[in-house]
């Protein structure tokens, strides 16, 4: 799929600027994630204070990426790979900005464990991990968006299963601790809250991984048996 | 700065010489027209189109009446009958002969008569037609006459019929329309105002016409409808009455060019005034 | 494509598609100019098919050799088959009128005929039927009623079709070509010297007619393509590279030069 040589140079600059910005917006979300993770297992507030005030950055990237969408749209009414790369960043973005969410998320929970009760919280090793999982679900989610890489893209479908798998182990974890001491509960279920998001983020590079095959391929996967998707991204042509 | 000011001076030269040349065309037109004005309307009254070209130092005033009624006779039936051949002719060339070698002929051949002097014109009916039969003739008049119509409408309906553009044909083929229909229900139709255009210029031009009825209809002192035999007409009529020494034969002769130049007027006015409201879509 | 949509596109192969006219094969020749290579292709019955490419690739060519409209220029000729209800129109045995009375064609520049709205309606009715004067009156409404044009001109009946605007002149000329009762309508570019409104009313007639017509449209506006047709046939230099669903056509083009060409990533 070719990028450049638009008969309009105009419309070429500006598909340009959209690609840059959602990744300019990945990268911000990448972001707020570590820190928000770093925030909760080293228990640094000002680090939640941060991820929770800079989470309207990532929305008001949303609204103009979304914005410039319309705009395009209505300019240059594109089609084929264009209208499918314009109509799945429209996508891409929303699921961005919920796991920009999520992450404000995290370190708002993560805060009031903090505030509540430090020595009833149980150290889980797990939700680090999976975090790093699904961090990098995300970083490469967005390698194949940059690249146009729609194999890559089906790889990152698959890991969402391993994510699922953890979080499964992380609960399994949690009721160990909160069957041999009952007053961890609280925060027990605190830290479910957090893995539950951190495993919706995993969801997200997910769908967004779905609407890169969506642009490459110009089929929707959404809905469909995993090892049918990675056919579909093998497969050859558009 | 220098340069804009050249640009406008060399405009305001050209203007000028522009309008220089049209005030000298003008100038003439004018004055021609006022001269006939002028000798013409002495020479009007009701007697001109009632009374008989006069006899020589006649005591009572005469008129044009059977020169008037002559043209019109053979205006009348030059046209009518060159007309029909003139279109067909044009039809043929513009529909069916573009690009034919008969076409292309024709086509010359027509041009060649188109700016042929009209005495030639009267001399070639007198040699075929005048000569061989012995006597002058309206029919002989009518014949020229006619033969300069012919060229003017070949000439008018071809490029008239070529102007229709080729979607107006291609459209009324796409609905299963066979050649002659479409030639005679729309092209023809949508060329009438310019064959109509061209007619009228035809009459215009052969309404002044003296020399090709010198030697054909010749003219005639009395009143004759015979086409066999000479016939008055204006043009001659006043021809000779301009060149007598009679002063009475030389107002008639003002008052049949005022006619004349009226009637022609009139025609090129009708035949402008009929185009464009045609082509004004 | 997943079960249900493929059962629903067998479906409709099943239920609708029929093909009214065939290429097999078709080549098409300027004089020495080789302008269509080896076009096959199916127009199917009542639906709305769209040619697109860049000027000169033969899509109105295509249009011209269906009604065999080359046939009034010497130096053009087609060879191979057109089949209309299966029987082939480029035999020389075929009344060339005849397949016109079939196919009407609607041009670029609207070209009503230089008489008045009613007649015509009438002159192409009358080269193909005999008509009453009543039969005649209720098919010039029926015509001008399907173009949607009737109200606009049912007291004028008598007035020039040349005192029409621009857009009326297109749907009077459309009248014209159905009121001789075509099975297939073909339009050249039929928007093109149109301004918006215009152009949306032809738009949705396209959209009406093809409950009755099988309807051939050339277009420069893909925009346009997108919406009325049901196929879609890119074309370039003088061949058919990609014939599909226009939905398919416009989203996911199998071939690039389609994709191409649709984006605007052409010459």
């Amino acid at each position: 799929m070719s990028i450049s040589d638009h008969s309009y140079k105009q419309f070429d600059a500006e598909l340009e600027s959209l690609r840059a910005r959602v990744m300019q917006m990945g990268g911000m979300v990448q972001g707020q994630i570590m820190t928000a993770i770093d925030a909760f297992t080293s228990g640094n507030h000002d680090l939640m204070e941060k991820v929770i005030a800079d989470d309207h950055r990532v929305n008001g990237l949303e609204v103009s990426i979304d914005e410039e969408c319309t705009q395009i749209i209505v300019k240059r009414q594109p089609a084929a790979n264009d209208l499918r790369l314009v109509m799945a960043v429209s996508k891409i973005v929303t699921d961005l900005e919920r796991i920009g969410d999520e992450a404000a998320k995290i370190a708002r929970i993560a805060k009031m464990i903090l505030q509540r009760d430090h020595l009833n919280t149980p150290r889980i090793g797990y939700v680090r991990e999976v975090g790093d999982i699904s961090l990098g679900m995300l970083r490469g989610v967005l390698d194949a968006f940059a690249r146009l890489d729609a194999v890559k893209a089906a790889v990152i479908i698959r890991e969402d299963q391993a994510i699922d798998e953890k979080f499964r182990g992380i609960m399994r974890q949690l009721i160990t601790y909160m069957l041999e001491d009952p007053r961890t509960i609280t925060s027990a279920f605190d830290i479910v809250f957090i893995a539950k998001a951190i495993e919706r983020i995993g969801d997200h590079a997910k769908n967004i991984a779905e609407n890169v095959i969506y642009i490459v391929k110009g089929k929707d996967v959404r809905h469909i048996a995993l090892d049918q998707v990675e056919h579909t991204a093998q497969s050859n042509g558009p | 700065m220098d340069l804009r000011k050249k640009r406008k001076f060399i405009n305001k030269v050209a203007l000028t010489l522009s309008m220089l040349a049209m005030a000298f065309g003008l100038f003439w037109l004018a004055w021609i027209l006022f001269t006939t004005l002028q000798l013409g309307v002495t020479g009007l009254s009701l007697d001109l189109f009632t009374k008989m070209t006069p006899p020589p130092g006649a005591d009572e005033p005469g008129g044009l009446l059977n020169a008037i009624v002559g043209s019109l006779i053979m205006i009348t039936l030059a046209t009518g009958l060159g007309t029909p051949i003139g279109i067909l002719a044009g039809i043929y060339l513009a529909e069916y002969g573009q690009r034919t070698w008969l076409g292309q002929i024709t086509r010359f051949i027509n041009d060649i008569l188109l700016s042929a002097p009209s005495i030639v014109i009267g001399l070639f009916v007198y040699a075929v037609y005048v000569a061989q039969v012995g006597n002058f003739s309206a029919v002989a008049g009518i014949f020229a006459l006619a033969l300069i119509v012919i060229p003017v409408v070949v000439s008018t309906s071809e490029n008239m019929l070529r102007l229709v553009p080729d979607n107006m044909r291609e459209a009324a083929f796409a609905l299963g329309a066979p050649k002659r229909v479409v030639v005679m229900q729309v092209t023809l139709k949508a060329s009438m105002a310019g064959v109509i255009t061209g007619i009228l210029l035809a009459v215009a031009r052969i309404a002044g016409e003296t020399a090709p009825l010198l030697f054909t209809a010749l003219s005639n002192q009395f009143w004759s409808v015979d086409l066999n035999k000479p016939m008055a007409n204006l043009p001659v009529t006043i021809f000779k009455f301009a060149m007598s020494p009679f002063k009475d034969w030389q107002e008639i002769a003002w008052a049949g060019v005022f006619l004349i130049t009226m009637g022609v007027l009139g025609l090129n006015i009708a035949a402008r005034v009929l185009f464009r409201a045609k082509h004004k879509l | 494509m997943n079960d249900t949509s493929q059962a629903m596109m067998m479906n409709e192969v099943a239920a609708n598609l029929e093909a009214q006219m065939a290429f097999k094969s078709l080549d098409f020749y300027y004089g020495k100019f080789h302008a269509l290579k080896n076009i096959n292709l199916e127009i199917y019955k009542r639906h709305v098919t769209a040619f697109i490419g860049p000027s000169g690739c033969g899509k109105s060519t295509l249009l011209r050799t269906m009604n065999r409209m080359y046939d009034l220029y010497p130096e053009q000729r087609a060879t191979g088959e057109l089949l209309l209800d299966g029987v082939n129109m480029l035999d020389k045995k075929v009344d060339v009128n005849a397949l016109r009375a079939k196919v009407g064609m609607v041009f670029q520049k609207p070209t009503p005929f230089p008489m008045s709205i009613y007649e015509n309606i009438a002159f192409g009715v009358r080269l193909h039927e005999r008509l009453s004067k009543s039969q005649m009156d209720e098919r010039v409404e029926w015509a001008l009623r399907k173009a949607a044009i009737w109200e606009e001109t049912k007291n004028i009946l008598n007035q020039s079709g040349m005192s029409l605007s621009g857009g009326q002149q297109q749907r009077l000329c459309i009248a014209r070509g159905i009121a001789v009762k075509p099975e297939v309508l073909l339009l050249d570019e039929p928007t093109s010297a149109l301004d918006p409104i215009s152009t949306m009313r032809i738009e949705e007639l396209i959209a009406e007619l093809k409950a009755e017509f099988t309807i051939a449209i050339v277009t420069h506006n893909m925009q346009q393509a997108a919406r009325i047709s049901d196929y879609t046939a890119y074309m370039y230099l003088g061949e058919m590279i990609e014939f599909g669903v226009t939905d398919q056509i416009f989203i996911k083009p199998k071939k690039k030069q389609t994709e191409d060409y649709i984006t605007g990533r052409f010459g």
